[in-house]
């Protein structure tokens, strides 16, 4: 402008120094002395016009043209107000982080959602690109890095990445971020902008739908989902099915895929598990099946599969979902076991069947021989030897018969699973078991603890029961002590449902470290007694289960022994 | 003391005892056996006949276990019509069996008056002689 100015100026002294010499000259040739000072003051007025018109008209064009310029700079600073609001309304609107980043001078500006996304105060925000690279997940920054810098140098065209960007509270947070390049006239990026789009969400569910699908992929129960509705008059079409579906059929998935399981159909597949599944998937409804089908190789396996329908937004069904597992094994297990279970009955009925006849014809000569013994009793018999062969006779008899009629009684208890149980007074069957042993309490002279409490009236079965009691008490009279007076103290005690009656004495004891396992056998006995059988214990466990109770035993040598019965009660 | 009771068994040595204990207690005149059930049921029939001059019996011994016709199948036909006349006869059921449903069983005759176990003894008739 400046020198536009002088350039005028010049042009103009330049001109108006021309015309000046020029009119002295036509002045000086043409014009007489006596015109002279009217003539010079025409050329002065004419000169003052002249140089007026052209200054009005040089004045003239400035204005225009500052004028035009004013507009021009006016429009534009409009135009960049406008921007800058657009620019504000789409930061708010978009959950876009904006930053903007002065390579040369490495200045970068955050728009506000470094605080509304991050959580970062504004002078917790640094102003340069460190800031920014510090904050990048350790795993993701070198690789984020390589590919912005070849960005920069304009080695790549476009620029995106994910990678997680630390908050403010120190957790991490997945972004997108986009951005473009800014360059000079030379080609020289000189500024960048760019967007971090948070996308943890997206990420996570990403990460959520990859570990499902992982279920899928790695389970052992073969997936297929089909179509919803019928492929003609086959099943409906088959959309997907897993890696296991394969392991189980040989049918790789892009064999069976648009096919249905129609497929696996063969000879022996039962028409009547086909119509089940017509009927279910008509009906829509969930479905548990087992089928007889066939691999890719023809061999005949057993599937048990499941039906699910499967129903979308709209809650229409949109597919249906096949959960499936080979049950060959199983299902030849099953019939292996219902036939072993089948054969065990018949055994165990042919067993019982064998025990009661070999029992009838056990007691059937046995009962002769007794009764012909109470024969010979009543009759004198002179000769010694004779009578002590008969003697001899008569015992074995005796024993033999004692065996008969004990293994008898177990089998009846072994045998009878229902049991008819009546309420019984316990004191009742205590009168009566202590009557029964007179004797031997007398011989003893024990020391009777009866601590009953509340219990009075006992659920039971009273045979049993009797047979109980009378067994666990004959052992305490018979396996006391000679060392101390044998003290037996019989305790009840019932809490809710449940009867505990404790039998404990200071008798001989057992060795349980070296006889756990055989206390309750049959003919087990752990005394050298000459009338032990070996028999109480194992009748007593006999009955107690048969009432549906348990028998527990703690016993120390030389110390006593304690039994604890618990029943339920009710 | 009865007249005359039947005591049926196949096994001897079982009628042996029966008629030795019997007669030691004087629990009856005559004693009459069979070896199994037809032969009791025959036994019966010449009563019914009136063939010889056969006596009823007031008490019958019956084992259950016997070849030919065993004690049950006896009883079924014992207590058909055609032994109306003659099924007043009262029985004793005298076995070795230990099977409970047996003892269940013979509660379904009613002239069955009760279950006992062998051997026959002489407690055993005191017992019966009061019940009859």
């Amino acid at each position: 402008m400046k020198s536009k100015t002088s350039q005028i100026t010049t042009i103009y002294i330049l001109i108006a120094s021309i015309l000046a010499v020029f009119l002295y000259k036509i002045t000086s040739l043409h014009l007489k002395q006596e015109y002279y000072l009217i003539f010079n003051l025409l050329k002065d007025f004419f000169l003052i016009l002249l140089t007026g018109a052209a200054f009005r008209y040089v004045l003239s064009k400035n204005e225009t043209r500052n004028k035009t310029i004013f507009e021009r700079l006016e429009n534009t600073n409009n135009e960049i107000k406008e921007s800058n609001e657009k620019y504000d309304i789409v930061a708010k609107a978009t959950s876009d982080t904006i930053w903007d980043w002065k390579i040369q001078e490495d200045k970068l500006n955050w728009s506000k959602g470094i605080k509304s996304v991050f959580g970062y105060e504004e002078d917790q925000v640094g102003d340069s690109s460190s800031w920014w690279f510090g904050n990048i997940h350790p795993e993701d920054s070198i690789k984020m890095s390589i590919k912005l810098y070849s960005f920069i140098e304009q080695k790549t065209e476009k620029w995106q990445d994910e990678y997680r960007f630390k908050c403010a509270d120190d957790t991490y947070k997945y972004v997108l971020d986009r951005g473009f390049l800014l360059k000079d006239e030379n080609g020289k990026a000189i500024r960048m902008i760019g967007a971090l789009q948070d996308i943890t969400k997206q990420k996570e569910e990403e990460l959520r739908l990859k570990l499902l699908e992982t279920v899928i992929l790695q389970t052992k129960e073969s997936i297929v989902i089909t179509e919803a509705t019928f492929n003609k008059n086959l099943l409906p079409k088959i959309i997907y099915t897993n890696p296991a579906f394969t392991n189980m059929t040989g049918y790789a998935s892009e064999e069976i895929i648009n096919n249905s399981l129609d497929t696996l159909k063969g000879p022996n597949t039962e028409l009547s598990v086909i119509k089940k599944i017509i009927q279910i998937i008509r009906n829509k409804e969930e479905g548990l099946l087992e089928i007889k089908c066939y691999k890719k190789d023809k061999t005949e396996f057993w599937l048990r599969f499941t039906l699910i329908p499967i129903y979308n937004s709209e809650n229409e069904l949109s597919h249906w979902v096949s959960i499936q597992r080979d049950v060959t094994e199983e299902k030849n297990q099953e019939k292996e076991k219902e036939q072993l279970i089948k054969e065990l009955t018949q055994n165990n009925k042919d067993l019982k069947q064998f025990s009661y006849i070999t029992s009838h014809n056990l007691r059937a000569p046995m009962s002769n021989l007794t009764g012909l013994l109470n024969l010979i009793e009543d009759i004198t018999i002179e000769d010694p030897e004779l009578n002590e062969i008969i003697n001899g006779f008569s015992k074995s008899t005796h024993l033999l018969n004692e065996t008969i009629e004990d293994l008898t009684k177990v089998m009846i208890i072994k045998d009878n699973t229902s049991i008819e149980k009546e309420n019984i007074s316990i004191k009742d069957v205590f009168e009566n078991v202590f009557s029964q042993l007179t004797n031997q309490i007398e011989i003893a002279k024990p020391i009777l603890k009866l601590n009953l409490e509340n219990v009075s009236v006992l659920n039971t079965n009273k045979a049993y029961m009797e047979s109980i009691l009378l067994n666990l008490l004959t052992n305490s009279l018979k396996y006391r002590s000679d060392k101390r007076i044998l003290k037996i103290t019989i305790t009840a005690h019932q809490t809710g449902n449940t009867v505990e009656l404790v039998f404990k004495d200071n008798g001989i004891g057992i060795d349980l470290d070296r006889n756990k396992d055989k206390i309750f056998g049959l003919y087990q006995r752990f005394h050298d007694y000459a009338d032990s059988k070996g028999l109480g214990l194992y009748l007593v466990k006999s009955q107690v289960e048969a009432m549906k109770g348990t028998i527990n035993i703690e016993s120390k040598v030389n110390k006593g022994t304690t039994l604890t019965l618990t029943f339920k009660n009710k | 003391m009865l007249d005359l009771i039947l005591c049926v068994d196949d096994d001897p040595i079982t009628l042996m005892l029966c008629k030795k204990v019997i007669t030691k207690t004087s629990f009856s005149n005559t004693i009459v056996t069979a070896k199994n059930g037809e032969e009791a049921l025959e036994y019966f029939d010449s009563i019914i006949n009136k063939k010889e001059d056969t006596q009823l019996p007031q008490l019958i011994f019956l084992d259950l276990n016997m070849p030919v016709m065993d004690g049950w199948e006896f009883l079924d036909n014992f207590s058909s019509n055609k032994y109306s006349k003659v099924n007043t006869t009262k029985i004793v059921v005298l076995s070795s069996t230990i099977d409970p449903e047996d003892h269940e069983k013979s509660k379904k005759y009613p002239m069955v008056i009760d279950f006992l176990s062998k051997p026959i003894t002489t407690n055993m008739l005191t017992y019966l002689e009061s019940k009859i």
